[in-house]
């Protein structure tokens, strides 16, 4: 995948830059794989929580 | 006064009353006291997982302003609209008053799907003017391109059945003798 410029806040609508920190069965990439810092991985954590939980980005591979 | 954003996912099937429904639910809105600075219209999108039954929703953004004591009446209400699937109410700082992604994702995502469509329904079309016809050269030139590629497979048929068997009969009648 093509690699997108950090915003300055993790919105959870833009999910192609989400993508980007999730593996493929959905878990949070950690900060120290990712290299990204402490309070954008805080801001991230909490994005893709939000992206998850209106069925933008998957929470598992395993559902259907 | 505080800022919310209003993230509503709606039955998918709802299709023709959507525009009511949306006047309704403004009406609604506004009669708590919230003000409307922009609503982002998504669209029907694919769900990441089912919820329920609806592998489909459609999502509709508010950008809202209102009194913070309006906010729990705001969200009984919708929980019991039997017309949205889920529903999320977040406090923003500031007012976006622009599409966001999700909007321009769903429609390149319906683009892609009408273009594939348009191919299998041209595939169709194709192997069906072959069919009756398999040595035919002459066809529209749209269509040459993808007859090509799907000419010479069909042509190609090998008929080179090896008969062996009657050689080895004729041994087994050599050896009986």
């Amino acid at each position: 995948m093509k690699k997108l410029a950090l915003p300055e806040n993790f919105d959870h609508k833009n999910i192609d830059i989400l993508k980007q920190f999730i593996t493929e069965t959905g878990k949070i990439i950690p900060a120290r794989v990712s290299g990204i810092t402490a309070p954008e991985q805080r801001k991230l954590t909490k994005a893709v929580k939000i992206a998850r939980f209106l069925a933008l980005i998957p929470y598992t591979d395993k559902q259907i | 006064m505080n800022h919310y954003e209003l993230t509503l996912i709606l039955n998918p099937d709802l299709a023709s009353k959507f525009d009511p429904y949306k006047e309704h639910f403004e009406s609604v809105l506004s009669q708590l006291g919230f003000n409307i600075h922009y609503c982002e219209n998504v669209g029907i999108r694919e769900l990441a997982y089912t919820i329920g039954i609806n592998k489909k929703g459609h999502y509709l953004i508010y950008q809202l302003d209102g009194d913070p004591a309006n906010i729990n009446e705001l969200e009984t209400k919708i929980k019991y609209d039997n017309s949205v699937i889920r529903h999320l109410v977040l406090k923003t700082d500031t007012v976006t008053e622009s599409d966001s992604f999700l909007t321009q994702d769903t429609k390149e995502a319906k683009k892609r799907a009408e273009e594939r469509a348009h191919e299998v329904k041209l595939k169709a079309q194709v192997q069906q003017q072959s069919k009756p016809t398999p040595s035919e050269t002459k066809v529209d030139e749209s269509l040459s391109e993808e007859k090509k590629d799907e000419s010479p497979s069909g042509e190609e048929e090998s008929s080179t059945t090896e008969e062996t068997t009657p050689e080895k009969t004729e041994s087994e009648n050599e050896e009986q003798s």
